[in-house]
């Protein structure tokens, strides 16, 4: 047992000295539960109040305002906008700019209170069941005292038995797609640093971006053949058919892709070994996954974590995927979430570019 | 015709100097000693030469291009290869030779072409198939020279090539680079081994970040500083050379000694007579001394030289 033991107290004081001489290393570790506890606390909240709803009142009486207003009292929904016809609330709901619509007739107001009690049309966005579930109790139950008076006739679209899959595996096709991505590429540079090989390219008159984008080319075409294999797959196993173009959704990965390989990219740029690089793409996986939508509603975060959560580009990869399996969405109603994809990828390698000059010096 | 000329260059990096003025030439053709202690700025300088850094004053051509102004006619025109093994160990050494020459735009018959030959030269043919990191120090080092001559440099940079190599894969080497060198090829070397710089055509030796002699092996051994007035140099044989180094470095008449093989080597004052010496060892008990004299070798100029400038 003593000669199993031997040098145990001097093993001890010289892995103390190891993480003395690695703060980064240390700082990482002990940072990041600190942040997951963060996240999870703030950013996970299964209770979604404040769904954005849009109102096309076309009775525009005291007893339909009255109404709307004991439906945001409710505290459940939000009215972000007025609707003028019912052909735009529906555009809206669409388009994922507004989750609710709630469509008040010209007759409200007469037959308020009578034996045939007024019919409110509510469309609900059942992309995402964790809002479409709320939404529908919300206008189910109202508050006002006499609530026999209005009969609310929900109708879900795009995913109107509610199931969990059809919102899950779209999101999680993101989320996958980006862990491989970024590990992948946050690998590659600084392989190259340890292993010397480098230098040797630098002192070849290999460009920056010759190297930056000759490294993201294969990796981008094995996360496409990653895609596909995940979308058949989700279709084989849970049944999730894509509402809208195969061709599109993979047409639209490609900005998605790049944004996140550049985002490795980046990374490698700033680690010193493989170990740190291990740690930076574990602490862009956290956000990935708990402020991208994919678990709980963008809409139950905090305004700043809201904002944080539009610079991570699989929050908009979901918003496509979303958009294109569930609610067969096209390029125009998913134009801005490209848009944030590809001004974060611009951003991105530049920044790995720029910062490229400096970590070879 | 020089290969590298160098005014003044100088980079600081903050308040630290890590190159300070260098000024000196490099002839085609030549095999070129660039010889210092680690930290004197040998790997700064080398990373200005090769492009990858940028002076902060002065100025270098190399191969007639201006390292600031041309740094892509620089890289396309040297070869360069590391002390510690820098190419793909994954890949096999044909991947990455065809790799490293197209990284340098050679394509179709020419790439094949300049494959073949740098194959032969360093006479890799037997494992083309195997990966990089399953080959010998040898022979790796072998391989990482083949890959910087693949596109023809006229000018190669070879910073320790042999470190960590055995004796024979560094003779073999040498052979290697003596081939090239007789080809018209300019070799810039840095070593620690003495012997190796023994084999250049030139030297320039760098201490604390400045240029401190340059010159041939020669003419740097027959320095004044080296052998001051009033000194000279003898080599001292016995049977027992660590006791006998103990023994004289206690006289007052030693001026410098160490142990070089297995003979001591002095250096006395003029007047100081050989008996004297013999008289010494043998009070001591070492009385099988034999005394030649001799000149100084390049250990001993290095030596001497940095002696002196850390004295001040």
């Amino acid at each position: 047992m003593r000669a199993a033991l031997y040098g145990f107290g001097s093993i001890v004081f010289k892995e103390l000295l190891h993480i003395r001489r690695d703060p980064t290393t240390l700082i990482f570790a002990l940072l990041v539960p600190m942040l997951q506890l963060i996240l999870f606390g703030y950013a996970i909240d299964f209770d979604v109040r404040h769904i954005r709803t849009i109102v096309l009142d076309m009775d525009r009486s005291r007893e339909s305002r009255d109404y709307i207003q004991s439906v945001i009292n409710t505290q459940y929904l939000d009215v972000v906008a007025y609707a003028t016809s019912p052909d735009q609330a529906a555009e809206a709901v669409r388009r994922n700019d507004e989750r609710v619509a709630l469509i008040i007739p010209p007759d409200f107001a007469r037959r308020y209170g009578t034996d045939r009690p007024p019919t409110v049309q509510v469309l609900v966005d059942g992309s995402d069941s964790m809002v479409a579930r709320p939404a529908e109790e919300a206008i189910s139950r109202p508050a006002p005292p006499d609530s026999q008076s209005v009969e609310p006739r929900v109708n879900v679209l795009y995913n109107p038995q509610m199931r969990t899959q059809i919102y899950t595996i779209p999101g999680l096709v993101c989320v996958l797609l980006q862990l491989i991505t970024v590990s992948l590429t946050s690998f590659s540079l600084v392989r190259e640093r340890e292993q010397g090989s480098l230098e040797q390219l630098m002192v070849s008159p290999v460009g920056r971006l010759g190297l930056i984008l000759g490294k993201l080319v294969p990796y981008s075409v094995l996360a496409m053949f990653e895609l596909v294999g995940i979308l058949f797959l989700g279709r084989l196993i849970f049944d999730v058919h894509i509402a809208g173009s195969f061709l599109l959704l993979v047409a639209l990965a490609v900005p998605f892709i790049l944004a996140a390989l550049s985002m490795g990219l980046f990374i490698s740029t700033i680690a010193q070994n493989q170990a740190q690089a291990m740690q930076m793409t574990m602490l862009t996986t956290l956000p990935s996954i708990l402020l991208s939508g994919y678990i709980a509603p963008r809409e139950t975060l905090p305004a700043p974590l809201y904002l944080l959560s539009e610079i991570i580009p699989v929050t908009h990869f979901i918003q496509i995927s979303r958009g294109i399996v569930v609610r067969g969405a096209g390029l125009m109603d998913l134009l801005p979430s490209v848009g944030w994809l590809l001004l974060l990828t611009v951003l991105l390698l530049a920044g790995a570019t720029a910062r490229f000059r400096k970590s070879i010096a | 015709m020089n290969a590298i000329e160098l005014h003044a260059l100088t980079k600081r990096f903050g308040t630290f100097t890590a190159v300070d003025a260098l000024t000196f030439s490099v002839p085609s053709g030549t095999i070129f000693g660039f010889l210092g202690p680690n930290g004197s700025g040998k790997s700064t300088c080398i990373r200005m030469l090769c492009g990858l850094l940028e002076p902060t004053s002065g100025s270098a051509t190399v191969v007639g291009h201006d390292i600031v102004k041309d740094a892509e006619g620089v890289k396309r025109s040297i070869g360069y290869m590391n002390q510690a093994f820098s190419l793909y160990r994954d890949l096999t050494v044909d991947e990455n030779l065809t790799f490293f020459a197209g990284v340098y735009g050679l394509r179709g018959e020419r790439l094949k072409q300049r494959k073949s030959a740098v194959i032969e030269l360093v006479g890799i043919q037997p494992y083309l198939d195997r990966r990089a990191g399953q080959l010998s120090g040898g022979w790796k080092q072998r391989l990482a020279l083949a890959a910087a001559l693949i596109h023809e440099p006229d000018l190669i940079f070879l910073d320790e090539p042999t470190a960590g190599i055995d004796p024979v894969a560094r003779r073999e080497l040498w052979d290697l680079l003596f081939d090239l060198a007789s080809a018209g090829k300019t070799l810039f070397v840095t070593t620690h081994y003495m012997d190796e710089a023994e084999r250049c055509n030139e030297i320039a030796y760098i201490y604390l970040s400045k240029l401190m002699v340059h010159g041939t092996p020669n003419e740097l051994k027959a320095l004044p500083e080296v052998t001051p007035e009033g000194t000279h140099r003898i080599a001292v044989a016995t049977t027992r050379p660590p006791n006998a180094l103990t023994i004289l470095k206690k006289e007052p008449f030693t001026l410098d000694a160490t142990l070089v093989e297995a003979e001591i080597h002095l250096l006395l004052p003029v007047d100081t007579e050989e008996a004297e010496v013999l008289t010494a060892l043998k009070r001591a008990g070492v009385e099988d001394a034999t005394i030649r004299p001799i000149e100084p070798s390049l250990e001993d100029v290095f030596v001497t030289l940095t002696r002196r400038l850390a004295k001040r």
